[in-house]
């Protein structure tokens, strides 16, 4: 029985693994090296949805120029970039991973991972929009300086996403240990016992960095220790306790949004370089506020499919609950090691990411 | 439940550690044309490139150079936008790999470089002179980005010419493969194990130019 519950919760592991990391990046990032040549395999899926972005995006450019003269183009080119936004999201960028990770640590809801991944698409078109809005068309900087602001904001945001995780980090691995505290693996690391003014007091401090303080009250004549660990304060379950922030509890209610919301603030920052290339283009045809346009309706399509994926994490997370349940001890222990994974995952996301941005071409390949 | 902690830090683990930098998404088209130049005792000397990039990328690059008239750009006004697209590619080596017998051959600094704006596309001419001629029989440039955000494409019409070559040589032009299955899977592990500079994924796709002298 017990053997079988091991199977049955590496498999969902393995599952809720794959959800928040392979899934988010099934399909390949990379456009067709050549569209029209059809050199990839009809039967892969990534491979369509590769051909399919590149070519959308490549059209953009004649939709743009056609909506000039023509008022129908640019409803065809808010399509194109509706479906444009869909299929691109598949590669990586975009957030699916790190968000994922922040509704699987955070046992969040469907509704709310799906509001996430919304607001995240959306901050993400209006931060491109504001950055050529100001950059290009205020102060007519040149691609150098827009790739340097763009670069700037994309360390801020990577920064951000490996606080979110270790913050994460910290809180869930608190959980972990206390419910493995639980689970009977209690063994003081440390016992010192210090004289006071008040009497002997005996310090421990657990495996898991809680500490009790025991005193030995000179007044009291059965002379016993008075122990209080850190159970006995309100905050049991979190490193916050000290800091006065919200209970890990509390994220899934109201006064969750403003920490989801420093998630989305902390994915979204990140313009997609597509959209700026779009806008400039747009720009240079006196077509700005058409390619604000599509850049929304990017932004959109990206949110479908985060919203997607953010799905199938909370799905997942929500199956690994239901087989957890059926063990109140090992399952609890299950669970928050899966949070534990998944805060890790976002902090690991977020330095990959700024690691890459020392040594990654982007915008700036061939701009400076 | 050990076995159960430990095998999730190790999926945490794999799925985290492979590699640093780099997602990829293409945003800059590049039709290429290039030609190899062969000085008069028959060795090579470099490569000399012609770059058309997309229009959007082109209108991106455009971005706030001034220029007297409107929907033109000169030369001169393009001067110091091709210094700093000479400049920025030294750090990828000009994304252009030569080999011949199975050495590897480097460039030095561009030469003789300008961008010409043949409406609407940016157009970056430039010569990779190579530091030292290579006399071999069998010579090969490659021209790839190793992270796949810049798409290279040969020109339709002769991408590649030979300049000055001796009249036995011969020139191959190789279009990229088709993936095979474990490159498509890679290609799906992207986000988890991106690509950097250093990797030679990016050859799957390069365009070759083979030069073979009996």
């Amino acid at each position: 029985m017990r053997f079988s519950h091991k199977r049955v919760a590496a498999s969902t592991l393995l599952a809720i693994s794959l959800v928040l990391a392979t899934v988010a990046a099934q399909a390949a990032p990379f456009g067709a090296p050549h569209p029209t040549g059809g050199t990839w395999p009809q039967s892969s899926m990534t491979a369509w949805i590769f051909a399919q972005q590149a070519a959308f995006y490549r059209s953009l450019s004649g939709f743009i120029r056609a909506s000039k003269d023509d008022g129908s183009a640019m409803w065809s080119l808010f399509g194109i970039s509706f479906l444009y936004g869909i299929f691109h999201a598949v590669g990586p960028g975009h957030g699916k991973a790190v968000i994922s990770s922040y509704l699987v640590a955070n046992e969040e809801t469907w509704r709310r991972g799906v509001t996430l991944s919304f607001v995240s698409a959306a901050i993400q078109s209006i931060v491109a929009v504001i950055v050529v809005a100001i950059a290009a068309v205020l102060l007519g900087a040149t691609a150098k300086s827009i790739g340097t602001t763009v670069h700037l904001v994309e360390i801020a945001s990577y920064g951000l996403i490996i606080m979110i995780g270790l913050r994460l980090l910290f809180v869930k691995g608190r959980g972990f240990l206390t419910a493995l505290r639980a689970f009977g693996w209690r063994e003081p690391q440390l016992e010192a016992l210090f004289t006071t003014s008040t009497g002997l007091v005996k310090l421990s401090v657990d495996r898991d960095g809680s500490m009790s303080h025991c005193a030995l009250c000179e007044s009291d004549h059965a002379h016993t220790f008075h122990c209080h660990g850190d159970d006995d304060h309100e905050h049991h379950e979190s490193a916050w306790s000290h800091a006065h922030g919200p209970e890990p509890a509390e994220l899934a209610g109201a006064g969750g949004w403003r920490r989801g919301f420093a998630a989305v603030v902390a994915v979204g920052l990140r313009p997609c370089s597509g959209a700026i290339i779009v806008l400039i283009f747009a720009l240079a045809q006196d077509l700005f506020w058409t390619g604000v346009g599509a850049t929304l309706l990017m932004g959109l399509g990206t949110a479908i499919t985060v919203a997607a994926i953010a799905t199938l994490a909370v799905a997942a997370r929500q199956t690994a609950g239901r087989i957890a349940s059926a063990r109140s001890g090992v399952g609890m222990l299950f669970m928050r090691a899966i949070e534990v994974g998944a805060s890790a995952l976002i902090a690991a996301f977020g330095g990959l990411l700024l690691a890459g941005y020392m040594a990654s071409e982007q915008l700036w390949m061939f701009t400076g | 439940m050990i076995k159960l902690i430990r095998a999730y830090a190790c999926a945490v683990l794999m799925l985290s550690l492979p590699g640093a930098p780099a997602s990829a998404h293409p945003h800059v088209w590049v039709t290429l044309r290039s030609e190899i130049l062969y000085a008069s005792d028959g060795t090579v000397t470099g490569v000399r490139h012609a770059w058309r990039f997309d229009d959007m990328f082109s209108a991106y690059a455009l971005q706030g150079i001034s220029h007297a008239k409107k929907g033109q750009y000169t030369r001169a006004e393009l001067a110091p936008l091709a210094q700093v697209n000479v400049e920025s590619l030294k750090e990828y080596d000009y994304f252009t790999y030569a080999r011949g017998d199975g050495k590897k051959f480097n460039f030095t600094e561009p030469v003789d470089y300008w961008l010409e704006y043949a409406n609407p596309a940016l157009v970056l001419h430039f010569t990779l002179p190579l530091k030292t001629p290579a006399s071999t029989k069998a010579f090969q440039v490659e021209v790839y980005d190793p992270t796949i955000f810049v798409d290279f494409e040969f020109a339709k019409d002769r991408p590649v010419a030979l300049s000055g070559a001796p009249p036995q040589c011969e020139l191959t032009v190789d279009l990229p493969h088709q993936p095979t299955p474990a490159e498509q899977a890679r290609l799906s592990q992207l986000d988890f194990a991106p690509l950097d500079a250093s990797s030679a994924y990016g050859e799957i796709f390069a365009n070759k130019m083979r030069v073979t002298c009996q």
